[in-house]
């Protein structure tokens, strides 16, 4: 009996990873299938070359921005160190504010409207006036990052910190629980995942944001780079740059969630697992487990 | 009845006796900034007095009245935008609610296009579309796609299993269980993306409007700040924030009444509505 369940089960097991890797297959075949057509496209004279850059100039370009001419690290360096810089200060500034405002009822009555206004503003608008203020360079920049960054966190923290349920907080008072105790027990648990979700939207407005300060300003950094490339109809580079953008965005997404698991462990399973092994580890002193 | 609505001349005195103390602040705030300038507590070409904001304010919506073209700009580039945008993101995502195989080849590109910060394609954009009105427009509907996909697809994906248990077990078809039971069900999520949706579109077309265009606050808005005429930068920068109210109510209005049944009190207005309706139905 107990045989034929692994048989069985290691079947269904390779049946569900064939089916995966069928299905995988078929994803990469319609990619390079819209790739080749891409790519005959182009060579036929469908789509000009000039705007619309073939794929196999676009790994070229991968290949001289990044080993040939290696500029792009550079630009990378430039825009994902004050990214990072400006994601940290905005948001710590938001996460600040929004817990002083979410715990003060009167501060939070007289600053709706502002909020609600600013909340209207699209925040990246206010480029042009930093940078007219604050000069070229750095501190501009750094700037619009974290005026872009600042606000999903606040209004995460804000919502977070009061959308605190009302049964829960009566049986944490009817327990005679402090106020300290009532933070860091029932507040934050609830308040941390929301925040971290304000983080990572944070982290990808950031990149925007620095995106339109290298913009205006074209000095250095990869949105500049992407700019001058175009400018000079130097197509295929800027696609890759492009593309560089997304993998980065993809490992900011990743980083993001790992991030997550990590700070708000409660809420996943392998957070959850890791967690109570720590825990188990310090109090028992298991070390087989 | 008791959530009939108040009469009108009550609601507007209770709006001004919870407004007055907002009011009475912010013209504080904006009396002590004023008195600090003129005392030379704060010198700075940077910063503006709120009076020459006010001046700004005034000629630029009064007596000049600039401004009133660079918003309708903006407001047709960031709509327009949003309107492809949406329509192409809601057929796409129901396609995909339907079609499990169009999901399943769909959604990593969609996923792609997601992660890659739509603004870094404005310079090839505008390269593509032109100087004009097409790459704003273009850029709006590349940033405002993805929320409206995503969320349309969830709200069309999941869906109670013991409603649709009873919506097959009466024998409902496929057409109606998605008309009845799936749009209904997705249109409440459908509205939180419409709403990002239209603010990123707004974004699009200002950041298109920054790299290069004509007219548009956006434009508008750089030129004043390299003149360093801050007064008028931040007075042009009130209208981008009219524009965000203005289509951000707007579609809380629509919201409100297409997804009427989420609300108590528009719940109640439409029944009573309908109710009317029948009852002349009735009469006759």
């Amino acid at each position: 009996m107990a045989t034929q369940d692994t048989i069985s089960a290691s079947a269904i097991n390779g049946s569900a990873l064939s089916l995966r890797n069928r299905r995988i297959a078929k994803h990469i075949g319609i990619f390079l299938a819209l790739i080749i057509l891409w790519e005959i496209g182009s060579r036929i004279g469908w789509l000009d070359p000039l705007f619309y850059p073939r794929p196999s100039n676009i790994l070229r370009s991968f290949w001289l921005i990044y080993v040939a001419n290696a500029n792009v690290w550079f630009h990378l360096y430039a825009t994902m160190s004050l990214v990072l810089l400006g994601w940290i200060l905005g948001s710590v500034l938001g996460i600040g504010l929004g817990a002083l405002v979410g715990f003060n009822a009167v501060l939070r009555r007289f600053l709706k409207p502002y909020v609600i206004v600013l909340e209207a503003t699209p925040r990246i608008a206010v480029a042009p006036l930093l940078i007219a203020a604050l000069g070229f360079g750095v501190s501009s920049k750094l700037a619009i990052i974290m005026l872009v960054c600042f606000f999903a966190p606040f209004i995460n923290t804000l919502s977070g910190v009061m959308n605190v349920d009302e049964d829960r907080l009566e049986l944490f008072r009817s327990m005679r629980a402090s106020k300290s105790q009532i933070l860091r027990k029932l507040v934050l648990p609830d308040a941390i995942p929301v925040i971290m979700a304000g983080e990572r939207l944070a982290l990808t407005a950031a990149l925007s944001g620095a995106l339109v300060a290298e913009f205006i300003q074209r000095d250095k950094g990869i949105g500049s780079l992407i700019l001058v490339y175009t400018r000079n109809l130097n197509m295929s580079s800027a696609f890759a740059c492009i593309f560089t953008l997304t993998i980065l965005g993809f490992l900011i997404f990743k980083g993001m969630e790992k991030l997550d698991h990590y700070i708000a462990y409660w809420k996943h399973e392998d957070g959850r697992e890791r967690m109570s092994l720590k825990r188990r580890r310090k109090i028992g002193g298991h070390s087989d487990v | 009845m008791s959530d009939r609505p108040l009469p009108l001349s009550f609601r507007a005195i209770d709006l001004g006796i919870r407004i007055l103390p907002h009011l009475i602040i912010f013209a504080i705030l904006i009396g002590i900034w004023e008195v600090a300038m003129a005392m030379g507590l704060i010198t700075s070409i940077m910063i503006p007095r709120p009076s020459a904001i006010g001046g700004s304010i005034v000629e630029l919506y009064i007596t000049e009245g600039t401004i009133y073209r660079h918003f309708f700009i903006t407001l047709t580039e960031a709509v327009l935008g949003f309107l492809i945008g949406a329509s192409i993101a809601v057929s796409l995502a129901v396609c995909s609610s339907l079609s499990d195989p169009f999901r399943r080849y769909v959604t990593p590109y969609a996923i792609v296009l997601n992660v890659t910060p739509g603004i870094a394609l404005t310079p090839v954009i505008i390269a593509w579309f032109g100087y004009g009105m097409g790459s704003k427009i273009a850029l709006a509907a590349i940033i405002s796609f993805f929320p409206i996909f995503v969320n349309t697809l969830t709200g069309l994906v999941q869906v109670d299993e013991d409603r649709e248990e009873l919506f097959k077990s009466l024998g409902a078809g496929n057409t109606q269980i998605f008309r009845k039971l799936r749009v209904p069900a997705a249109l409440p999520l459908m509205f939180a993306g419409f709403k990002i949706g239209l603010t990123t579109a707004l974004i699009g077309a200002v950041v298109a409007e920054f790299a290069q265009a004509t007219d548009g606050v956006g434009v508008l808005m750089s030129r004043f700040s390299f003149q360093l005429n801050m007064a008028a930068s931040l007075a042009t920068l009130l209208s981008m924030t009219l524009i965000g109210l203005l289509l951000f109510y707007s579609m809380e209005f629509l919201d409100d009444r297409i997804v009427f049944w989420r609300r108590e009190g528009r719940r109640a207005a439409a029944s009573r509505a309908r109710s009317k309706a029948w009852a002349a139905q009735a009469r006759k």
